[in-house]
């Protein structure tokens, strides 16, 4: 009976002793595979920065509150490496990096970059490849777990790493689902249009549903819609449509510019139409704007950044540095959805890089890493004042995240689905004098030109550009762009 | 008394010492920060740097050919003479008017002064987006007052519409810059002779030739300044437009200022606006110098 | 007499109107900085707030926004009086005895015609080299060349009218011309002075562009604080209005004490001749 009972001991300890001896070689394996990415950057950090400054380039205002507010100190509380916050306003960011990179001053460590300015700013020879310290500090894993739109269209030039997408920028349509579920105006719709009151699939039942929803709610002075209209927003929701619509910018044989195709027409015409249907002035719009108008329940549809997801939910919006966005009226009454079309603008967005002429490389990729990584983005994410919207796919599930407002899951299902089918800003050398070209046709669409000419004239300065920079040089940076998953529409 | 005797050289020696040396700190700050800019833009503006090329070799002339064949550099130019040609009279009548009305004193002089110095003390890019913001159609209360006025909902778009974007920067420049050439008058009027002007008004002469036979070469010196200067800065208008228009409808309201801060500032072409400022400088220079041989700046 | 006292009347009816018309945009941004987000997107136009609360300015103590405003005071202020000091020698010197000719007086006054962005860097990069980028005395240095001719040219105006009569009965008396300059010609042009530096200070105060690209983080200005408000995602008005009533307030009560020197100047007037 002891045998037995030995055995019996024996095979119990056996038993146990795998999962213990499991556990235990965990404990004391390699650490760089055991240990997260954050916790490498801030190993590595500790030995080569504790005592130095870092100095990052990050947007004036909102942004910046994150480093200055959490990131800053926690890194420095973490590894003894200060960070110096240089702010600056978003239209001056491109000018003063590449201004003090061409003096050579090195007064610049890390830098936050909008993805578009990345072919310019790596030709010129602004930032530096990141590829060697990937490696060094085994990050590739946690970079394949960006969602997969940033991380195939806002990491790379010329297929090496040269940033690392670090904001969920993308247009989702936000409508007032309270509205679409009152029955009379679904009676009423269903009568008109033998369709039902939905969130609109195609930019047709949009434009139907906006309409019908000014002329429906006159008396309560809801419209149906509102956008931010003012030309630099506008720009971004133009290449979203032309797209969706089938346009293309450029023939990828001879790189000239078909941006005045019938499907261009097309999109002008109608975006001037449907101002119709909004408030007077929609024109001159800005986010805040169009924000206010929202917030305040006076229209029923909108296209916009992520943040109006959380300031519509009056995310702590007791919050000191949000005291700028009106209350919302419309908490719990918001709906999310992809812009009609699917296939929604990963307008602008933020990537970490490291300055070519830093003299403080290593450090400030390690900053970049650590801001990037899993651990600290989930949290830099929910950050109350943050502008730094969802990224990563775990971002998209974070059970966190989730309970923040009662909608959330919603908002974030749809965030994620705008990461899988999103597209790309268009991306080339001289980026910006492409858009220019399309901000200065907008404005002169709500003047009242004739989109065919306006779309010509934009034709015809795209071409003089494109000469200018050199048409071999730019139709091969066109087709590396259009060769990604965010070009177009599949 | 008589003059203590002086060797006359010593004392021309010493004069013309002192006179150089009341002049030399100015000299020397202006070379200071002056030739390294002029020089450097003389020397680019013959090579071809741009955003993506750091070739410094010589191009020649390429960068002046250019500038002769670029349509939106002369529009923008040709927009800035307007907005100078219209708001530079507006602000001197004003201005004057204004200095006139406050020479004789009345009850609070010193308090209104005060306060009508305010709108240049606003940074003109707050001055802009404030205007900006009046000017909306919904959230402004310009098209509010109008709609008291006509009865029903005015919805000007004063920043889109083609037939009013000039009229709407021309209002917000014009008040910004009233008060300076306000406050500039007034001081010169206070040099105008009392006792010519008691003369005058016993003699019994009109208002029109009082101020044309004694205010006005009495204040010229001053004025002529004043417009001087005004011109120059109207010459550089940018934060006004910027806020309000951002140079739109297109590129209809664009100065030449933004014309180069979007070339030079947003896109790099630093030869070629290189180019262009060299034109700048020699147009203005041009311009003004003929003016000012043309004009007699003291009586 | 009656006439006398309806001229009065008018006149200070107009200056009132006036001034209401100049001063609108200002109230209205005044306004702001105590509005809340609503009432300042309200529609329609909410022209006064429902309180008035100091939290907007408050905010801007507390996160150190307002330094540059003190920033800004520290370096319009020297840059206005090395300015007027050096600017008001020269001019003397042009306006007496035409130093230089006419060559020397356009040569000045050509400065002003050098459009800033065309040089703003080719001076940045002559700052790195002095290592002046991000330092007071980089900008107060720069403000200051910038203002040289516009304080030349103005008091060579002023000066231009005092009559040279006044000078010379000094000179006779046995005054040095740096005397005469000093208790002679300054206490005469003492209205055309406030006139100049109030604007001296305001150019100074107001430039953008060299601020912007000349500093960092140590020496931010307030013109180019003020444009941190203004986001492609945000905008915060009434940070932006808190900000510019204090950047306004300390050259409005300057020119509050002062402007009775402007006045008395013009009073002055009537001593002459």
């Amino acid at each position: 009976m002891i045998q037995a009972f030995c055995g019996r001991m024996a095979a119990a300890f056996t038993r146990a002793l795998v999962p213990a001896l499991a556990i235990l070689s965990m404990a004391f394996s390699a650490p760089a595979l055991a240990q997260s990415a954050a916790q490498r950057a801030v190993d590595a950090a500790k030995k080569i920065c504790s005592g130095k400054t870092i100095t990052i380039v990050w947007e004036a205002g909102l942004q910046s509150l994150d480093p200055l507010n959490f990131s800053g100190p926690k890194w420095e509380q973490l590894t003894g490496c200060k960070i110096k916050v240089v702010e600056v306003p978003t239209a001056e960011m491109f000018t003063k990096i590449m201004q003090e990179f061409r003096a050579g001053t090195g007064a610049y460590d890390a830098l936050n970059v909008i993805p578009a300015w990345m072919p310019d700013l790596v030709q010129a020879g602004a930032l530096e490849n990141l590829e060697s310290y990937v490696d060094k500090y085994s990050y590739r894993a946690e970079l394949q777990t960006i969602a997969p739109t940033y991380r195939d269209n806002q990491m790379t030039v010329n297929g090496k790493i040269y940033g690392f997408p670090d904001d969920g920028d993308v247009f989702i349509l936000y409508y007032r689902k309270d509205i679409f579920a009152r029955p009379e105006l679904q009676k009423a719709f269903k009568a008109k249009f033998n369709d039902e009151l939905a969130p609109p699939k195609t930019w047709k039942q949009f434009d139907d549903i906006g309409a019908f929803l000014t002329e429906a709610l006159k008396g309560e002075g809801i419209y149906g819609a509102s956008f931010f209209r003012e030309p630099p927003y506008t720009m971004f929701m133009f290449q979203e449509r032309f797209r969706v619509e089938g346009g293309k910018f450029f023939d990828a044989g001879t790189m000239k510019a078909t941006v005045n195709s019938p499907v261009g027409v097309k999109v002008l015409t109608e975006m001037r139409n449907e101002n119709r249907f909004m408030p007077p002035g929609v024109e001159k719009f800005g986010f805040v704007e169009n924000l206010a108008v929202f917030l305040d329940g006076k229209s029923a549809m909108t296209i916009s950044w992520p943040p109006y997801g959380r300031f519509a939910a009056g995310y702590l919006a007791d919050e000191k540095a949000l005291s700028w966005v009106p209350k919302s009226k419309i908490a719990n009454k918001v709906g999310y959805a992809l812009p009609p079309g699917g296939h929604p603008e990963l307008a602008a967005g933020f990537a970490l890089s490291v300055a070519s002429t830093s003299k403080q490389k290593e450090q400030a990729y390690l900053f970049i890493q650590w801001l990037n990584s899993e651990e600290i983005s989930l949290q830099r994410v929910q950050l109350p004042y943050t502008l730094r919207d969802p990224f990563r796919n775990s971002h998209y599930v974070s059970q966190e995240y989730m309970a923040r407002w009662p909608d959330a899951k919603d908002y974030l299902a749809a965030l994620g689905e705008g990461a899988k089918t999103g597209l790309l800003d268009l991306s080339l050398i001289q980026t910006d004098k492409y858009e220019e070209a399309i901000r200065q046709g907008i404005s002169k669409l709500w003047a009242g030109d004739d989109p065919k000419t306006i779309l010509d004239d934009i034709a015809r300065q795209w071409d003089e550009i494109t000469q200018r920079v050199g048409l071999d040089k730019q139709k091969a940076v066109y087709n590396s762009w259009a060769a990604k998953s965010g070009a177009y529409p599949k | 008394m008589t003059p203590v005797p002086v060797p006359r050289q010593g004392r021309r020696h010493r004069d013309r010492v002192f006179r150089l040396a009341l002049v030399a700190p100015s000299i020397v700050v202006l070379l200071l920060v002056g030739v390294f800019p002029l020089v450097y833009l003389i020397v680019v503006s013959f090579q071809n740097l741009t955003m993506s090329d750091t070739d410094t070799s010589f191009q020649g002339l390429l960068n002046y050919r250019l500038v002769l064949t670029d349509a939106r550099l002369w529009q923008s130019l040709l927009h800035t003479l307007i907005f100078i040609a219209v708001a530079l009279p507006t602000e001197l009548v004003l201005g004057l008017a204004m200095a006139q009305l406050f020479i004789e004193r009345i009850p609070g002089r010193a308090v209104f002064i005060a306060l009508l110095v305010l709108p240049v003390l606003v940074s003109p890019i707050v001055a802009g987006a404030t205007w900006a913001l009046m000017f909306d159609n919904r959230f402004g209360p310009i098209n509010q007052i109008l709609g008291w006025f006509a009865g029903e909902p005015v919805s000007l778009l004063w920043t889109i519409k083609p037939s009013l974007v000039y009229a709407a920067i021309l209002i917000a420049e014009v008040w910004q810059w009233t008060p300076f050439m306000f406050l500039l008058l007034l001081a010169a009027l206070s040099a105008v002779d009392k006792s010519q002007l008691e003369a005058a008004a016993i003699d019994g002469a009109s208002w029109w030739r009082t101020f044309r036979q004694i205010v006005l070469p009495a204040i010229w010196p001053v004025m002529a300044v004043a417009i001087l200067i005004r011109a120059l800065d109207l010459f550089r208008l940018f934060d006004i437009v910027w806020a309000l228009t951002k140079g739109g409808p297109g590129t209809m309201t664009e100065t030449i200022s933004m014309f180069t801060y979007v070339k030079g500032f947003q896109q790099f072409e630093t030869s070629y606006v290189a180019a262009v400022s060299l034109l700048i400088i020699v147009l203005l220079s041009t311009v003004v110098l003929w003016t000012l041989k043309r004009v007699e700046l003291s009586r | 007499m009656r006439r006398r006292r309806l001229s009065t009347v008018l006149r200070t009816a107009a200056a009132v109107l006036l001034t209401m018309l100049f001063l609108f945009p200002i109230y209205w941004l005044f306004m702001i900085s105590f509005k809340t987000a609503e009432e300042i997107f309200a529609f329609p136009p909410k022209w006064w707030p429902s309180r008035i609360g100091l939290d907007s300015y408050a905010v801007l103590f507390k996160d150190g926004d307002a330094t540059t405003v003190a920033n800004s005071l520290v370096i319009a202020g020297a840059s206005t009086l090395i300015a007027m000091f050096l600017g008001t020698l020269a001019a003397y010197s042009l306006a007496r005895w035409r130093t230089g000719g006419e060559h020397l007086a356009n040569w000045i006054i050509s400065q002003r015609m050098v459009p800033p962005i065309a040089v703003v860097f080719p001076i940045f990069l002559l700052y790195v080299f002095l290592g002046w980028v991000d330092t007071r005395v980089g900008l107060i240095l720069l403000y200051t060349a910038f203002n040289l001719p516009y304080v030349i040219w103005m008091m060579r105006g002023y000066i231009l009218d005092i009559p040279r009569a006044l000078e010379e009965a000094a000179l006779v008396d046995g005054l040095t011309p740096w005397q005469v300059l000093w208790q002679v010609v300054l206490p005469m042009s003492r209205a055309g002075l406030f006139a100049t530096a109030i604007f001296t200070f305001v150019f100074a105060w107001n430039e953008f562009i060299f601020a912007l690209v000349l500093t960092r983080t140590e020496v931010t200005t307030y013109t180019v604080q003020v444009t941190h408000y203004f986001g492609g995602q945000s905008n915060f008005w009434a940070k932006i209005s808190a900000m510019s009533v204090l950047g306004t307030l300390p050259i409005f009560i300057v020119v509050g004490f002062l402007q009775k020197y402007l006045v008395r100047g013009i009073s002055m007037g009537a001593v002459k001749g």
